[in-house]
């Protein structure tokens, strides 16, 4: 079984990992996610419709700078938010995992890449991914995609109609210049990971 | 709901229930949105009716629970396939070799059930991750390394058991041949140990691996003898320094030379670390970052040289290279240990290819370890440094294949020989084939010497959601898995699309090996009901039904 020490190592690595408590503004909230110009695709089950429930943490991919960038724009709103970098390397799935086992939705802007993996990571803590849409990265000034990741973290957007459909529709890629908003939600009733056992 | 081959609807509920009997409701997964993460995100064969999906999947908490989910498929004739993380993307993913067969998903058994670091090994059950036994070691602050394979949030006990390999020293570079005991559940649902562990109470289950009587472990790597609930692994203690020495040659046939000399070094165990052969060339970083200057600007001319659609000329390329000053091979070997055996190392290195003419030597900066976290964060690759990471997927420059998006990859890896002429014919082979499909490969590709005493030569090909796209690349590896069985070279490890195509080609004596390993499975899984077509060890049942 798991012993006492090696959790707290893990909760104090998770503090590190949550680099900043922002506050979310109401206007954030009620923010209009119906335009879509200037995106280079957009998911079609996203969009204004009846909120899913309240978001617990964003997460954002560290290996480029936009979503840095959004993360400070939310930071100048109103709720209160963890907001954690993802890091897919040792030192993170400690984190990550901390997140997904106190998480029930979590919002994330990332490249492909790290998407495919942090998907299949959340897999197998129960969660699947509900939403998303897609930008060029390269693509400055366009406050669409603010918008959307606005209506994500408010939760005005159904859920996909079948995650499937999601998961099959983005490359796993980085060298493609894409940008990715989504939402992941915990919907099985079990998960098959579980914190590591020592024996 | 989809149902097992040759197994009635009845069976099959009654079969589920047991199951769930066994590990609870909810860890029986039977709904669609459960069971598509249970497809290979990688396979070759996506949305196609061929495609291998599970039936269900099951997912026991310990070994006694294994063993009862195999006594229930037995008795309902279910075929199980166990897997470990599943994420072997590539190689299978979570999916089953056979379409509908259970899997049994192994990743709640995620035990680090023994460590000794005094002795230097570990036993782990399947679901512990190369991220979960690293930060294990780290969190309790042992003196013990491991060796990660490129993505790390795989299974340290799947990955052996696939045939993975990693980047650290040679002994524990192939991890199946670092490991050390094995516990099974059978498909007669009896558990069994091998070597040392035969005996009750044993205390060198993980310090003497030939136990008494035949070594029996290799028969659990690469096929469907049983589900393996633990394993055990000899560890590599941490050690006290590290760096990387650059050897350059100036002509392209110094290869020859080159590898024999290597080859000696490595056989005499003065080089154990890995050694990675490059072209200058082609502006590789792993010689550039050794190099006292900023790298070089890539010469217009050898530029063009390399983008020939008619392939790289290498006598051109050659005197390209020597117009531009630049040696024609780079050889950059990873050492380990105390500072003055590296060096020691590194002088036996220089004075053993002072033989070829030109070579030219450069000894980077043997670093203390562990290294300082921001110089970790520096450091691009991390594997040679038994760090896991993930960053193999923010690497890869293919997204686009005819017209179609790339959403993975597979690998073609044929074994060949360890000598520099076999490495020029096979660059030159695969390169006449990458050609001819256009495929987005780099125009020189370049052998690894993971394994000790031979190449591997793994060439990564695009998996998209066309089957179009997909079945031509199927007929691309069918032409590279012919070409290579003609000229001696076989795979090590392929995805289950080619499981039969690969093991056609182990035919020696009229499929000799394959008949004797369908022998044994007769023997030990006469129901067929373990893993059945996995590495192409198929079960009288499935071998009848073909007739």
């Amino acid at each position: 079984m798991r012993d006492e020490a090696a959790l707290h190592t893990v909760s104090e690595r998770h503090a590190q990992m949550v680099t900043r408590r922002v506050v979310i503004g109401a206007g954030l909230a009620s923010a209009s996610v119906a335009c879509a110009a200037g995106f280079s695709a957009y998911s079609p089950t996203m969009g204004p419709g009846r909120k899913t429930g309240p978001i617990d943490a964003l997460l954002i991919d560290e290996t480029t700078e936009p979503p840095r960038q959004m993360a400070a724009l939310v930071k100048e709103a109103g709720w209160t938010l963890p907001v954690v970098s993802i890091r897919l390397d040792a030192s993170g799935q400690a984190g990550l995992a901390r997140i997904f086992d106190t998480s029930h939705a979590i919002v994330g802007i990332s490249s492909g890449a790290t998407l495919f993996c942090l998907e299949r990571i959340a897999w197998d803590h129960g969660f699947r991914l509900t939403g998303r849409s897609q930008r060029c990265a390269n693509d400055p000034g366009d406050d669409t995609f603010q918008q959307d990741v606005t209506a994500l973290l408010s939760g005005s957007h159904p859920p996909a109609a079948s995650p499937s459909e999601l998961t099959r529709a983005y490359r796993p890629s980085r060298a493609d210049g894409m940008l990715h908003a989504w939402v992941m939600r915990k919907s099985a009733s079990s998960y098959v990971c579980r914190r590591r056992r020592d024996v | 709901m989809k149902l097992p081959p040759n197994v009635s609807k009845a069976d099959f509920a009654a079969a589920l229930k047991a199951f769930a009997g066994i590990v609870g409701d909810q860890w029986l997964f039977t709904s669609d949105e459960d069971l598509e993460l249970y497809r290979d995100s990688y396979s070759i064969l996506w949305g196609e009716t061929d495609e291998r999906t599970a039936s269900a999947a099951v997912a026991p908490d310990n070994a006694d629970q294994v063993v009862e989910l195999v006594k229930v498929a037995n008795r309902y004739r279910i075929p199980i396939y166990p897997i470990s993380a599943g994420k072997n993307l590539g190689y299978g993913g979570a999916a089953p070799a056979l379409a509908g067969s259970v899997v049994l998903d192994l990743k709640r058994m995620n035990r680090i059930v023994e460590i000794d670091e005094r002795n230097g090994y570990v036993v782990v059950e399947p679901g512990v991750s190369y991220f979960d036994l690293y930060n294990y070691i780290q969190e309790k602050g042992l003196k013990l390394w491991i060796d990660v394979p490129s993505p790390g949030w795989g299974s340290v006990l799947g990955n052996a058991l696939d045939g993975g390999v990693g980047v650290t020293l040679a002994p524990y570079r192939n991890h199946f041949d670092a490991q050390c005991g094995i516990e099974v559940v059978l498909p007669n649902g009896r558990m069994m140990r091998t070597g040392m562990g035969a005996l009750p109470g044993a205390k060198t289950w993980q310090q003497f691996r030939p136990g008494f009587g035949p070594r029996i472990d290799g028969l659990f790597k690469q096929s469907n003898y049983g589900v393996v609930t633990k394993m055990g692994f000899w560890l590599m203690p941490a050690p006290e320094s590290f760096a990387t020495g650059v050897v350059t040659v100036p002509m392209f046939r110094d290869i020859i030379p080159l590898v024999d000399i290597v080859g000696r070094l490595e056989q005499s165990k003065i080089v154990q670390g890995l050694w990675t052969l490059s072209s200058p060339t082609t502006g590789t970083p792993g010689f550039a970052a050794h190099e006292a200057g900023p790298s070089k600007p890539q010469d217009a001319k050898i530029l063009a040289i390399l983008n020939d659609p008619g392939g790289v000329d290498m006598g051109k390329l050659e005197a390209a290279a020597k117009s531009s000053g630049l040696p024609f091979w780079a050889c950059d070997f990873n050492f380990y240990g105390p500072k003055k055996l590296i060096k020691a190392q590194w002088d036996c290195v220089r004075d053993a290819m002072r033989e070829i003419p030109g070579a030219r030597f450069k000894l980077g900066e043997i670093r203390r370890l562990p290294l300082p976290p921001e110089e970790l964060a520096k450091t691009r690759d991390l594997g040679p440094l038994g760090i896991p990471t993930l960053k193999t997927f923010d690497l890869g420059p293919m997204f686009s294949y005819e017209g179609e998006d790339v959403v993975g990859h597979i690998f073609f890896s044929p074994v060949i020989p360890r000598t520099g002429e076999a490495a020029i014919e096979a660059m030159e082979v695969f390169a006449a084939v990458a050609r001819k499909y256009k495929l987005p490969c780099p125009p020189l590709q370049f052998p690894s010497s993971i394994f000790e005493r031979a190449f591997l030569f793994a060439i990564g090909l695009p998996v998209t959601r066309s089957a179009v796209v997909n079945a031509k690349i199927r007929a691309i590896v069918s032409e590279l898995v012919a070409i290579s069985a003609e000229r001696g070279w076989g795979e090590y490890r392929t995805a289950p699309a080619f499981y039969d195509l690969v093991m056609g080609v182990y035919s020696y004596n009229d499929n000799a090996l394959r008949d004797f390993l369908e022998t044994i499975k007769d023997a030990v899984d006469p129901n067929g009901i373990m893993s059945p077509g996995r590495y192409a060890i198929r079960s009288r049942h499935s071998r009848d039904a073909d007739v």
